[in-house]
């Protein structure tokens, strides 16, 4: 049983390790494009998150990093990323839970499903606003998660440790 | 789980629904940007600066050696250039001299085209594949205000000032599946418009609707901004036309325009925060 000083420890080191992972990934990454995309991080870390913690944590956490990433970065909508991370978090804590057993593979499991969220309400507004067309936005959907479900090979370790640490 | 839901799921999504609602509210009723969003663009300004910083200088350091031996042909071809812009601008000169005076001749008002420009520069490029913006370090604290238009150094259009903090601004560039801008076809005078498109956003091109029936289009023809309802100034380049389409249904055509400047590229841009023409 975690004391509230060591809660308080154990989310300051989750928040730390994102924006760290967030610094590095902006310094080396951001501008890289692999099959006509960029990688997108804020996704990984809501899913592993999701696998990792309880249920209340890990929305908790969600909301954080969806209103900091409305915040920072230009949406297709204004609240977009709350919204998707919030119900993706929801959706992923019940499936590692019940379903999927944790890992590598229930982190990878649960990414996909939190790019799912994000890009089907990118793809929801573009289409109410500019009419865009399905096919682009389906193949945009797939390249984005394929590419960026790489960095989870360093987001899945680290925040595993970090996870480990606090719990054993 | 079920106990946790019964107890805390409701006020989880209350709590996502009250600041999503928020967020929309404060952005659709604030002609710059929310409170929220300036401080959180002024904190992170430092940090996207440091990153950009960093990721030109390793771009540059990768392109130093490989670029060697297509920047002494590009030198080449740039020389030639020059020559023949300097005739240009040698038969412009008596050009203007010789408008000039026909234009005092028939009493018109002289034409001229005032900018208040501010350099700036990119802070960061889309963080996302949904969308193409620029975040430049100029902000209302410079003059800087929403619906300006940014042009890179040559004069090019790049985009439109959508959001504005303090010492920040984000630019929605012309291939964004949201911009439409009133254009015209400049060797015709045609009045089209030029729109982003999903699909054409990740190859950095834009798509030209509404083309004229009687002057058809040529691949290269030159697309300028109309100035129609005074938002932008007029005859900026907004880009090249590369090709001539037809829609799905084959019953409308639409060409499909290169952006004259590459927008990853860019480090210094300029925003035109007020300007005045005649012509």
């Amino acid at each position: 049983m975690l004391t509230r000083r060591d809660y308080i420890i154990k989310w300051g080191s989750y928040g730390a390790v994102s924006l760290l992972l967030t610094l590095l990934f902006s310094l080396t990454l951001r501008d890289l494009r692999v099959l006509g995309v960029t990688m997108f991080l804020p996704p990984l870390l809501v899913g592993v998150v999701a696998s990792l913690e309880d249920t209340k944590s890990a929305v908790i956490y969600a909301i954080v990093v969806g209103v900091l990433c409305d915040l920072t970065i230009a949406g297709t909508f204004p609240c977009v990323y709350t919204l998707a991370f919030t119900a993706a978090s929801l959706c992923c804590s019940i499936l590692a839970k019940s379903v999927l057993q944790p890992g590598f593979l229930c982190s990878l499991a649960l990414t996909t499903l939190t790019f799912v969220f994000v890009d089907v309400l990118n793809m929801l507004a573009l289409r109410l606003k500019c009419h865009a067309e399905a096919g682009p936005m389906l193949l945009m959907m797939l390249c984005e998660t394929a590419v960026s479900c790489i960095l989870l090979v360093v987001c899945h370790p680290v925040l595993l440790h970090l996870h480990r640490k606090f719990t054993i | 789980m079920k106990d946790f839901f019964s107890k805390f799921g409701i006020w989880i999504l209350a709590a996502a629904a009250l600041i999503a609602v928020l967020l929309s509210v404060l952005s659709y009723f604030t002609s710059t940007s929310t409170a929220l969003h300036n401080a959180a663009g002024i904190v992170t300004s430092p940090f996207r600066s440091a990153s950009e910083t960093v990721s030109r200088w390793i771009e540059d350091k990768k392109h130093y050696y490989k670029e060697y031996n297509d920047l002494l042909e590009e030198n080449a071809a740039l020389r030639e250039e020059v020559a023949e812009l300097r005739a240009n601008a040698r038969q412009a000169d008596r050009d203007r001299e010789e408008n000039k005076l026909l234009r005092e001749l028939i009493d018109l008002r002289e034409q001229r085209r005032d900018f208040e420009m501010e350099s700036a520069m990119v802070l960061e490029r889309s963080a996302n594949n949904w969308t193409r913006t620029l975040t430049l370090n100029q902000g209302t604290s410079h003059g800087v205000a929403v619906k300006n238009v940014v042009v890179s150094s040559e004069g090019y259009m790049i985009g439109v000032v959508i959001e504005v903090g303090l010492n920040w601004c984000t630019v929605q560039t012309i291939v964004d599946t949201d911009t439409e801008i009133g254009a015209l076809l400049f060797r015709t005078g045609d009045v089209v418009i030029a729109e982003g498109d999903f699909a054409l956003m990740r190859e950095n091109k834009l798509k030209l609707s509404f083309l004229p029936t009687e002057a058809p289009l040529l691949v290269g023809d030159y697309i300028v901004t109309s100035g129609l309802g005074g938002y932008y100034p007029s005859n900026i380049v907004i880009g090249t036309v590369e090709s001539v389409e037809s829609d799905d249904d084959g019953l409308a055509q639409y060409a499909v325009l290169a952006p004259m400047c590459d927008f990853d590229s860019q480090t210094e841009v300029f925003i035109i925060k007020s300007f005045d023409i005649v012509e």
